[in-house]
C-alpha cells in the first residue's frame, strides 16, 4: 500500500509560528509505536497527576472504563483499517480511523453513504483540556478536513458522521455540523453529521 | 489522497480551532486510572519484558533448541526458561540474563534493559522492543516475517557496543 503524504501547517502555540507537518492517509506501525511509547506515558503522567491532586474522576477530561491493556489492544488493531495520521517534528501528533460502510441519519440525507469517523485522538501534549498549554494547534481540524475530503473523493459529497467526546461537542457545533442528539446505542455520546452544504462551507477555499 | 491547500488556509483553520477539545469515538476516551495507578506504569515497563520473553523464545527456536537443550547450552534451569518465555511478570536473575546474552551473542547491557533489570533510559530500544513484540507470534516454526523481525532486533541489541575481542 502506498501512502499519500500531503504537506499541511500547524500552529506552534508557544511561539505563534507555523510548523510544517505531514498528513498521511494511513496509520502505520510507526504511529502505533509513538502511541505506545510516547502518548501513553504522557497521558499516564497527566492522569496520575489528576489522581494525586484528588480531582474526582467525574471532573476528569474524558475518562472511560478502559484499562491500558484493552485500549492498547484496540489501538494496535487500527493498523487494519483506513486511517489518517498527522506527523510533525518526527512524532505522531494525531490519529483518525474512518469507516466507509455507514449511512447518513440526518433527515435531508438519510440513508446516503457517508464517511463515519470511528476514532479521532490528538496527542496528549496537544490537548488543551489538561490545563497545560498545548504544543501544536490545528491537529484535530486537519484530521476532520482529511475525513471530509475523503468523503468528496469517495463520491459521498462531503457527508461525514461521528460520535463526539463530551468535551468536543462545542467544536463540532462551531464548525457547523448538525447535532442529532445523544445516541443510546453508543454510550449516549452525541452523534454529529456534516451535510453536503456544511462540508462545502467547511472545506471552502479562502 | 492528496490535499492541496495553502499554508494560510491551514493556519487559519488552526487559529479557528483555538483551545477547542477535539476527539471522536469510544476508543478516543482516556483509560480510567484504577485504584492501583502504578499498575499502568508497570504495564509500560512490562512491554519490554514481553519483548524479552519473545526474544528468548524466537532465538531458541531459531537455533533449533528445545528448552532443555537451551538450558544445557546456557547452563540454566529449564524451568526458569519456561517462565521467562511465558510470564511477563517474572523478573529473571541477572546471571540468567548474562548467560542468555552470552549464548545468543548479543549485548548484555541491552538485554538487561529488556529484561527490566536495569532502567532502560533508552526510548529507542523500548520502541524497537514494542515493534518486535508486535511482529512476532509464538508458533511452532519461525515464519519468514518472524525471522526477519528477529534478525532486525538482533542488530538493535548488538549495536553501540564496544567491540569484543574474542
Amino acid at each position: 500500500m502506498t501512502v499519500d503524504v500531503s504537506t499541511i501547517y500547524l500552529l506552534d502555540v508557544a511561539t505563534g509560528e507555523s510548523v510544517e507537518a505531514e498528513l498521511r492517509d494511513a496509520i502505520e506501525q510507526a504511529q502505533l509505536d509513538d502511541w505506545q511509547t510516547k502518548w501513553q506515558p504522557a497521558l499516564l503522567a497527566v492522569l496520575q497527576d489528576l489522581a494525586r491532586k484528588g480531582v474526582p474522576m467525574l471532573q476528569w477530561p474524558q475518562s472511560w472504563h478502559w484499562n491500558w491493556a484493552q485500549k492498547t489492544a484496540r489501538v494496535q488493531g487500527l493498523l487494519a483499517f483506513r486511517g489518517f495520521s498527522v506527523v510533525a517534528r518526527g512524532e505522531t501528533q494525531g490519529l483518525a480511523q474512518v469507516d466507509l460502510t455507514k449511512a447518513s441519519r440526518e433527515p435531508s440525507q438519510v440513508g446516503k453513504p457517508l464517511v463515519y469517523l470511528d476514532y479521532l485522538e490528538v496527542a496528549p501534549w496537544n490537548r488543551p483540556e489538561f490545563g497545560a498549554a498545548p504544543r501544536l494547534r490545528g491537529v484535530g481540524s486537519a484530521l476532520i478536513t482529511a475525513a471530509a475530503s475523503l468523503s468528496l473523493d469517495e463520491g459521498f459529497k462531503g457527508r461525514l458522521g461521528l460520535h463526539s467526546l463530551p468535551q468536543a461537542d462545542a467544536f463540532y457545533r462551531k464548525i457547523g455540523m448538525t447535532d442529532l442528539g445523544q445516541d443510546p446505542a453508543y454510550q449516549n455520546l452525541r452523534y454529529f453529521e456534516m451535510t453536503v452544504e456544511q462540508a462545502r462551507a467547511f472545506l471552502e477555499e479562502e | 489522497m492528496k490535499l492541496e491547500r495553502s499554508k494560510e488556509w491551514w493556519i487559519a483553520r488552526a487559529r479557528r480551532e483555538g483551545d477547542a477539545v477535539i476527539g471522536a469515538g469510544l476508543l478516543a476516551f482516556d483509560p480510567a486510572v484504577d485504584e492501583r495507578p502504578s499498575g499502568a506504569q508497570s504495564a509500560v515497563v512490562e512491554e519490554t519484558r514481553i519483548a524479552f520473553g519473545k526474544f528468548v523464545n524466537l532465538m531458541r527456536r531459531h537455533r533449533g533448541y528445545s528448552m532443555e537443550q537451551l538450558a544445557q547450552a546456557a547452563d540454566l534451569d529449564a524451568s526458569e526458561l519456561l517462565v521467562i518465555e511465558d510470564d511477563v511478570h517474572y523478573v529473571p536473575e541477572p546471571r540468567t540474563v548474562f548467560k542468555l546474552a552470552e549464548t545468543f551473542d548479543v549485548s548484555q547491557r541491552r538485554l538487561m534493559q529488556l529484561a527490566g533489570l536495569t532502567a532502560a533510559n533508552d526510548a529507542g530500544l523500548r520502541q524497537e522492543a514494542v515493534r518486535f513484540a508486535a511482529r512476532s507470534e509464538a508458533v511452532q516454526k519461525l515464519t519468514p516475517e518472524e525471522s526477519s523481525a528477529l534478525e532486525a532486533f538482533v542488530v538493535v541489541l548488538s549495536e553501540q557496543e564496544p567491540k569484543r575481542v574474542k
